[in-house]
């Protein structure tokens, strides 16, 4: 566990020296801006039009960071050899992964929570008044963003090419949020040896849908699983994906 | 015969290459038998593509043997934790550019098991021993060349190990440089440590080393102690070329 905090620090410490935070905070000032302007078109529904636009922005943003980093983060040690002085020490491959990945969480964590400190700033000088639901959306957008980060290092090491994880990702991504409907088509449709890939592939996406308290707060009527069921079955999937590239990169050869 | 510090057994190691569906295989090395005892300084000759990298990535897991056995230290070479007694400088080091030198130490060292007292006194040492003091607070991806190798070898023998690989420790650099780095490997060789170093320049394997091996397209063709090359005409230059040839 040592080594993986090591790990992780080292991370930490590169994207906040490097353009990481600066960048966030030039997008989370731009596009919360654009998010005024759309809320002066609806006058009437102004909060309400921030306050979606806001934490849709957050989770995109958080996504195109951590995607990113999940892809490159192992593939640009091997390019620039940087990794060679870390597997010659006592230091076993399963922990530099989780190590990198865990640096990669918590920046994933401090620019998502920088943006949403411009927003919750907007929203309040608009006149809202706190939700807790704020806090779970975005818990759930950085949940989502985690499990997708996962999915993308596994990917990454699979293919060994940042293009082909990142548009895998992207397609898993996508229909992640479409799971419930792409359930309803396999128990609904024709003979079930047919739905039999569609079957396998929905075990393999991520379940976003799960997560997505935005959506899920804002149809208040609509039926939400438990939080309990969500916040365990995001580690749960993450961890799945971790193990997997854990046993990819102890394979690899340097 | 002194223990072990390295020992390669009947190890050979091909590359398998795959493209539209053909592989192709080439031969790293083949069929090598080494050993290299503590207290040794050990150098290993060898033209471009001779296998030198090579059995070194494989004495530090970074790549598998296609059969053979290989133990580094008393452990297999694919255990991590026989790590913690080896320092590696591989040819061209390649760091963090966003650290300082005193930095890079400080994460090998923790990574290497040093902490508190321990880890600052062997940051110190190792920026004592390699020049680097002057330079410590500047951020690496601003050093010549010369330097960042400095900065390799400081990292490479600040956990106090007791083997050291080297491969190319003096590539491109100047002569006060390579003077440098000459003595001090010098005086890890009269610490008592297990050196194995490549490098092109024979007259360097000449000074440091107490014996040679020469691998010829990743056949450990010649092995020669320092009486051997002592007595030749020409040296261990001389002895060299008679065997590549």
């Amino acid at each position: 566990m040592r080594n993986v905090w090591i790990l992780a620090r080292n991370s930490w410490q590169e994207n906040v020296r490097g353009k990481f935070f600066a960048l966030t905070v030039v997008f989370a000032v731009l596009v919360l801006y654009i998010s005024v302007l759309l809320g002066a078109l609806a006058a009437d529904q102004e909060v309400r039009v921030l306050y979606d636009f806001g934490l849709s922005f957050i989770e995109l943003m958080g996504l195109a960071g951590a995607l990113y980093g999940a892809t490159t983060v192992i593939l640009r040690e091997m390019e620039a050899k940087t990794i060679y002085l870390i597997l010659t020490r006592p230091v076993s491959r399963g922990e530099f992964l989780f190590g990198r990945f865990l640096g990669l969480a918590m920046s994933a964590a401090a620019s998502m929570a920088t943006m949403a400190a411009f927003h919750l700033l907007l929203l309040f000088l608009k006149g809202w008044r706190w939700d807790s639901l704020y806090a779970l959306a975005l818990l759930g957008a950085y949940l989502k963003v985690l499990i997708t980060a996962a999915l993308a290092v596994a990917l990454a090491l699979f293919s060994s090419s940042v293009l082909t994880a990142l548009s895998i990702t992207l397609i898993l991504w996508t229909l992640g949020h479409f799971l419930p409907e792409l359930r309803y088509m396999i128990a609904w449709g024709p003979a079930q040896w047919q739905m039999a890939p569609l079957r396998a592939l929905s075990f393999v996406i991520p379940d976003l849908q799960l997560l997505n308290y935005r959506d899920q707060l804002a149809a208040a009527s609509a039926q939400r699983p438990p939080t309990w069921l969500a916040f365990s079955y995001a580690p749960l999937y993450a961890g799945i994906w971790l193990l997997i590239a854990r046993s990819l990169l102890r394979k690899k050869e340097f | 015969m002194s223990a072990a510090a390295l020992v390669f057994s009947a190890v050979s190691k091909t590359y398998a290459y795959s493209h539209l569906g053909r592989t192709t295989y080439t031969r790293g090395i083949e069929d090598l038998d080494l050993s290299v005892a503590l207290g040794e300084a050990f150098g290993l000759l060898g033209l471009n593509g001779s296998g030198k990298t090579t059995t070194f990535k494989l004495a530090l897991g970074l790549l598998r043997p296609t059969s053979g056995k290989i133990s580094v230290l008393g452990h297999e070479a694919s255990d991590f934790r026989a790590y913690g007694g080896i320092g590696y400088l591989p040819e061209l080091p390649y760091f963090y550019p966003f650290l300082t030198p005193a930095e890079s130490l400080g994460f090998y060292g923790r990574l290497s098991g040093l902490e508190g007292a321990a880890l600052e006194a062997g940051i110190g040492q190792a920026l004592a021993e390699t020049g680097l003091e002057a330079v410590a607070g500047r951020k690496i991806g601003q050093l010549s060349k010369g330097l960042t190798q400095r900065v390799g070898l400081a990292q490479a023998i600040l956990h106090d190990p007791r083997l050291i690989i080297l491969d190319e420790p003096v590539s491109g650099l100047d002569p006060l440089a390579i003077k440098h780095f000459r003595d001090g490997l010098a005086r890890l060789k009269r610490r008592g440590k297990t050196l194995i170093v490549s490098s092109h320049s024979i007259s360097e394997i000449e000074k440091l080393c107490d014996r040679v091996g020469i691998l010829k397209d990743g056949r450990l063709v010649r092995v020669a102690a320092q009486d051997e090359w002592a007595r030749a005409k020409d040296g261990l230059e001389g002895l060299f070329v008679e065997t590549v040839q």
